[in-house]
């Protein structure tokens, strides 16, 4: 039950982890499954990325006339098994939490698993605080 | 997020966990003055993470759950965000076979 509180999915899919792993680090698929008027009532601005370790990804979208950068960092690429970036809106928030995903080979598809963390802090506070906070996180990672 | 990044702060808020306390009972523990220690439960305060109650001249001191209720609100928000955006992969990969 330790670590931060996180968020689990899983999905699976009929073709290879190859073309799922790509769809993650094209911003013209960035567009066609993250962000787009066809998801949510959304108009993208622009999505750029610069898929390295190391590299940022800013994500723009206007919602309700207001502008909102999901914006990250690559932390791990590692063709076609796992990915791992920083996810925040703007700027400050940008290493607020953490995604994971890995790709599994099953059968003639995938299994993606994804992982979505908050900071490690948000742990550490949740932890050491009354009970009544412990147990939020309790039945957040219950849930999982 | 940014009140939970300073090692102070954190130990604030964790003895306000055992309870409501006031400011001098906050400082006691730490090598600052008390000024020091104001500044930092004011970020506190800002943040919402605490909340402070007057009787007479004390002031008290105590956790404020709202913030958690928000790190909640995140946790659906973010499943809900990861699913729409899985299922709507899928539908994309059947519409274009590159």
């Amino acid at each position: 039950m330790s670590g931060a509180p996180a968020i689990r999915v899983e999905h699976r899919f009929s073709v290879s982890p190859e073309r799922v792993f790509d769809a993650w680090l094209d911003p013209v698929w960035i567009g066609r499954f993250i962000f787009g008027a066809h998801l949510r009532d959304e108009q993208v601005v622009s999505l750029e990325n610069d898929p390295r370790v190391g590299g940022a990804f800013h994500y723009k979208v206007t919602r309700g006339g207001i502008e909102i950068d999901h914006t990250g960092t690559y932390r791990e690429i590692e063709r076609p098994r796992r990915l791992v970036f920083t996810w925040g809106v703007d700027a400050e928030q940008g290493d607020l939490s953490v995604v994971t995903i890995s790709f599994a080979p099953d059968g003639d598809g995938c299994l993606l698993t994804l992982t979505h963390k908050l900071h490690p802090d948000w742990a550490e506070y949740a932890e050491r605080t009354q009970a009544g906070w412990t147990k939020i996180v309790g039945d957040l990672a219950g849930a999982l | 997020m940014l009140a939970l990044a300073d090692p102070t702060r954190r130990a604030i808020l964790q003895r306000l966990g055992s309870g409501e306390a006031r400011v001098t009972e906050l400082a006691a523990p730490f090598a600052m003055s008390l000024n020091a220690v104001s500044k930092h439960i004011r970020v506190l305060e800002r943040a919402e993470l605490v909340s402070r109650r007057r009787a007479g001249r004390e002031h008290f001191l105590s956790l404020n759950p709202k913030p958690l209720d928000e790190a909640a609100a995140w946790i659906d928000e973010q499943r809900r965000f990861w699913t729409q955006s899985l299922d709507a992969l899928e539908r994309a990969l059947a519409e274009h076979e590159d």
